[in-house]
This record gives structure tokens, sequence and C-alpha cells, in this order.
């Protein structure tokens, strides 16, 4: 009985997103004829691909225990930055956000690791100040940065291949490197393993300073890459990007299967609750007469179904294996 | 421990889910839309000779009906300020009034939501777009996959950054500079023309922020240059923003003369702060845009000294220009609808016109 609880725990907590991700995406091709398009779904795709690289960057963030509320500020400098440095070339407009948004999580990470300040007060400094600079340099917004259309990093947000946009390519290879990072290398492990019990972790001889800057930088340079890619795909350094981007990023990650606590998690969970957010809010605008109010109500309904059903076997789980209490530092 | 690491956790996500679905509420006073308000609809000015204009044969694409067509309404901001709810409630009721298929979207000023949610419009099959963008730039994405449907687009309120009759039909709105140069009118009128005043600034990255701040300040340096701009900041059309901007600005110029806010709802914000502050009507000069029914209330109540109106009923005027442009019509590239303005003289006679 405990091992079909424990199996049925399992599945539910790895694909539980996953089954509602696919629950609804038949419901929504049998109820709209517009849905199951490939127009319509590579719209999703796209849409959806930048919200998974800045997720890519939180899911090592949360499993190393932390929390990185600094991304969306940062999507947005790395949007406009890039944008700036596209006059310079290609090689500009990536290097100069990647480096930037580095530095900035560079920053976060000294600070919550050498400094042991809370992630959650230092990533919300560094929110607010990552959006200050970005409106310091387009004059308190008021200034947009233009890609030029028929220049070469354009067409790394603009170009196709085989009918899905790059972004979608480029963020489907992050997410493969990530899978191996996070699962298959000495970094991985550590990261699991700070997560779970620092002090153990310590013990055992994982460097958890370096560990912990490690994720905040990756988180820095995922979300500036995911802005260059966003002012590529827009043609502009749009300054009012990125607001509560955070909020969506943490709760992709949730809804993946990762959990707020640390300790176990995994990357291609946090893709699905991407996708699966950014689903919701397609069906929302295929039914195309909900009041706006009422469509936030109905994602936010949606989002506490979801991790209440993920979240309910594996307590039932639990409480039959008595198992409740302990976090296991393993990959889950 | 354990257990408040795992309460900790709750709460967070408690807090994620509540902060998601707390920017649905709603401003108390404000989200009703005045009752037994008389619709005073939008009217086109005068089109200047040599305006540009637009037709099928210039645009591309085939003649449309549009009793038959499905249209798309993308709102940019949720209908939390009196201005989208007018707007929003403008065009529902002519898509309604006309028996109109209508598709609508609302971005909760989320850019990058209000791009899919146009892509969104386009893919369920929307055959004219009515779009009130959030920012001028950053519209490459959708722009391509309308012009690859040739899908007739009619912006309003705010412009994108394109090529008029090529990316997008038309523009519908109010002349925004003209706006700042009438609300500078006032201001010199209220202050004597001579002073410090503030501007507290719209969200910016959009035309409407720019417009109203270039008018305003051209016509004060060429009619009034006693009247200085001592202080600028933006205040995100928000009211609580208003009032917390204010509160900084009276820290640090107690004696300030006069307040320009490129909206109501900021001014509203303002007239907050003022009163937290001690000071009385009258005291500061405060110029609004956009013409809420609360914000001519705060003129008959003297905390507002004047409101140059904008119109946001523009759903009887798009969708005309939608069924001219569909049968083979021209249609202006950019028009520019006629604004009244609200001053003590008249306040409380055109109270009822306010939205």
């Amino acid at each position: 009985m405990s091992t079909v609880n424990t199996a049925v725990s399992g599945f539910a907590r790895r694909h539980g997103a996953l089954l509602a991700l696919a629950l609804t995406v038949v419901v929504a091709s049998l109820s709209f004829d517009s849905f199951a398009t490939g127009d319509n779904l590579e719209n999703v795709a796209v849409s959806s691909a930048f919200l998974a690289i800045v997720a890519l960057g939180m899911t090592f963030v949360i499993v190393s225990g932390g929390i990185d509320l600094s991304v969306g500020s940062v999507f947005a400098l790395g949007g406009v930055l890039a944008a700036w440095g596209s006059r310079h070339g290609p090689l500009v407009a990536l290097a100069l956000p990647l480096v930037v948004c580095g530095l900035i999580g560079l920053v976060n990470g000294l600070l919550i690791a050498r400094a042991r300040l809370a992630p959650f007060i230092v990533t919300l400094a560094a929110m607010l100040g990552a959006r200050g600079i970005m409106l310091n340099i387009t004059d308190e917004g008021a200034d947009t940065f233009l890609v030029a259309k028929d220049s070469l990093f354009a067409d790394l947000g603009r170009g196709k291949l085989l009918g899905l946009g790059f972004p979608v390519w480029i963020t489907l290879a992050l997410f493969v490197l990530g899978g191996v990072l996070l699962r298959r290398t000495r970094f991985g492990q550590n990261v699991y393993a700070v997560g779970g019990n620092e002090d153990a972790a310590s013990l055992m001889g994982t460097s958890v300073a370096r560990t912990k800057v490690s994720v905040y930088v990756l988180s820095g340079l995922l979300a500036g890459l995911a802005g260059a890619l966003n002012a590529a795909w827009l043609t502009s350094g749009v300054t009012i990007l990125g607001q509560g981007m955070e909020l969506e990023a943490i709760s992709a990650v949730v809804i993946g299967g990762t959990l707020l606590t640390g300790g176990t998690g995994f990357v291609s969970g946090s893709l699905v609750g991407v996708l699966l957010l950014k689903v919701i809010q397609n069906v929302i605008n295929q039914i195309g007469s909900l009041d706006s109010a009422y469509q936030q109500v109905v994602s936010g309904a949606f989002l506490v179904l979801v991790v209440v059903l993920r979240v309910r076997p594996v307590r039932r789980a639990r409480a039959a294996t008595g198992g409740g209490r302990r976090r296991s530092p393993s990959p889950g | 421990m354990k257990p408040f690491v795992r309460r900790l956790s709750a709460t967070a996500l408690l807090t994620t889910l509540t902060l998601t679905l707390g920017c649905a509420k709603g401003e108390d006073d404000t989200s009703a839309p005045s009752k037994g308000a008389k619709d005073s609809g939008q009217v086109a000015a005068e089109p200047t000779a040599g305006a540009k204009s637009c037709d099928l044969a210039a645009y591309g694409g085939k003649k449309l009906d549009l009793a038959n067509a499905t249209v798309g309404f993308s709102q940019s901001e949720k209908e939390a300020n009196p201005f989208r709810i007018a707007e929003t409630a403008s065009v529902k009721a002519e898509a309604k009034k006309r028996g109109i298929k209508l598709l609508t979207a609302n971005a909760q000023s989320q850019f990058s939501k209000q791009i899919s949610d146009v892509q969104d419009l386009i893919a369920k099959g929307a055959d004219l777009l009515v779009i009130a963008p959030l920012n001028s730039d950053g519209w490459e994405p959708v722009l391509k996959q309308a012009a690859a449907k040739k899908i007739p687009i009619v912006t309003v309120d705010r412009k994108i950054n394109a090529k008029a009759c090529e990316d997008y039909v038309s523009f519908i709105g109010s002349d925004f500079v003209e706006q700042g140069r009438r609300a500078a009118d006032q201001m010199i009128k209220a202050t004597g023309g001579s002073g410090q005043v503030a501007i507290l600034l719209g969200t910016p990255g959009n035309n409407v922020t720019t417009e109203r701040t270039k008018g305003f300040t051209e016509r004060l340096a060429r009619k009034a240059p006693k009247l200085k701009v001592v202080f600028k900041q933006t205040g995100e059309f928000a009211r609580e923003k208003g009032q917390q901007v204010t509160e900084q600005l009276i820290q640090s110029k107690p004696d300030i003369d006069g307040i320009y806010a490129e909206n109501d709802e900021m001014g509203l914000g303002a007239v907050n702060a003022l009163k937290g502050a001690g000071k009385k009507p009258g005291e500061v000069k405060i110029v609004t845009v956009d013409g809420t029914r609360n914000a001519v209330q705060g003129i008959v109540d003297k905390w507002i000294y004047g409101v140059v109106e904008s119109n946001p009923r523009f759903g009887p005027l798009a969708f005309q220009t939608l069924e001219d442009f569909g049968k083979g019509g021209k249609v202006g590239q950019s028009i520019v609808i006629k604004d009244s303005a609200y001053t003590p003289a008249n306040a409380e006679r055109d109270l009822s016109k306010a939205f």
C-alpha cells in the first residue's frame, strides 16, 4: 500500500503540472477551434520562451534554498542594454547585458553568501536598483532604444528554424544544458546539498558560499539573456517590461514541482510551469469576452488548484510512510 | 526550524498569489462608471488641409463588411481608473449597438501580455483590430503578423511608433501637445504667470506622457518665463503613486505654487497629499488632464483649479473609421478628436458630462 502511495506521490510531484498542462491543452483543443492551430501554438511557445529562461535561473536559486526577486528588473535592464548595444554590433548587444546582469547577480550572491544577508531583502534591493539604473540610462524611461530591423541581432529574436522562432530553440537548448548541470554535475549536487541542509553540506565539504554565489550569477545571466532576446524580438528596448515577472517566474517554478524550501526540484518542471501559465492566459483570450478582473480571478484560482492537486498526494503519502517532516537532499 | 521554514514557504506562496490576484482590485470610489452621465461622444476635429489619408488600395487587403466581421479589442490597463472604464465600455457598447462580434483582451499593464494578447486575437480570427497600446515601441512581432494577414489596425488613445497606412491604418486620439498647452494656459491663469510649478509625469515610454510634457513646458517657456518648472517625477498615471510623489514634493519644496498632473488620477493623489500636509483648498493650484467626474468635482470643491478634457469614448469613431475603411473609403491616418475643458466657470454645470 505504502509503495503504491509513494509511487503515486512521486508521480504527482514530478508530473502533476505536466498532467494539468496536458488536460488543459486537450480541453482547450476540444473547446476552441482556434486553439490547436500552428499559429496559436507558436504564439504560446514564443511568449513562453523569455519567461522560461528567467524561470530556469530561478529554479537553481530556489533549489539552493534562496529566492531572486530582482529578475524582472534585470530582464528589463538587459533588454534596454541590448538595444542600446545593438548599434555597435550583435556581439556588444549580447555581451553588454550579460556582463552587467551577471555582475548584479554576483553582487546579490556575495551579499547573500558572504555577508549572510537574507536573499529576500538583498534581491529586493537589487530589483529596485536595477530598475533605477534602467530608468537612469533611458531618461526616466522616456527614451526607447531601437534595434535596427535588418541587423544580425534582430534576426536572433525574429529568425525561424523549422517553423519555430530562434528564442524557442535557444530556450530548449538552455533547458537541456540546465537539466544536465543540475542533475549530472558536481555543481548541481552541491546546489541540492546546500538547499537541503546547509550545515550538513558544509560539514561534508561542500563550498556553500561558492555554490550560492554561482546560482545568483546564473540567475542574473539568464534574466539578462532573456531580456536581450526579448529586445531582439521586439526590436526595441522597451522600458516598462518585467514588472511582476519575478512572481510569474516563482509561480512557474513552484507549479513545476520545485519546493520553495529548497533541496528538491528539477528544471523540466519549471518549463512545464511556464507553459501552463501561458496556456491559461491563452485560453482566457480564447474565451475572448472575460472581464479583466475575472481574468485574474480565473488564473489565480487555477494556480491554487494546480498547487493543491500537486501537494495533496505528497502529503498523504508522507503521512502514510511517516516521513512527513524529513527532507532528503536527494534530487527527488 | 523545519515547521518555521514550511510556514514561511506557505506564506511566501500565498503572498505571490495574493499579489497576482490583488491587482484585480478596483478603486472603491472611482471604479463605478458615473451613472446618468450624458454620453458625450467624441467628435473629430476638422481635418486640416493636407492631412494624410489612407484607404484599402494603399494599405493592401480586400473589402470588409464590418457588420459581418469580428473585431478584436486589446485594452492596455485594467479597467480600474475612469478613463479605461469609459473607454472599454464605449467600445463594447458600440459593438453591441452594431451587432458586431467583439473579442476583448486586457493586458493588465503588462506589455509582454499585450503583445501575446493581440497575437491571440489574430489567431482567434479577428478581421480588424482596435488597440489601446500600453507602450509606443516594441510592436514589431504583432505588426508583422497582422501585415501577413492584411488585418487593418486602428490604435486609440496612444500611438504606435510605426508607419501609418503601412503598419497600421490610423490613430484616433487627442492632440496631447495641445492638451499640455491648454493645461499650461490654465496654470498661467491660476498662478498669475509667476512662481514655481511641479509636473507629475505619466508612465514613461508612450507618446501621451512625452507630448503632454512637451506642450506644457514649451507654452510655459514662451508665455510665462517667470513660471518655472522646479520638479518633475513620474506618478505612472496612478493615484497612489501621484500621492506618494506629491508627499515628497511637499517635503522638498513646501512653497510650491502649482502642480500639473498629466492625468486626473495623479491629480487626485496630489489632492490627498496636500490634505494630509494640512494645506487649504486652492493654496496650491492643481491642473490635470482627462475630465473624470472626481476631478471635476474637485474643481467644484476648490481643490483643483482646472481640468483639460481627454475624451475616452472611442467606440463610435473607431468603428466608423473601420467601417469606412472596409468599404474602400478614405480615412485619416491621424484622426484628432476635439476635447473640451473644465474650469471654475463651468465645472458645476458640466459635471454630468464628465466620465
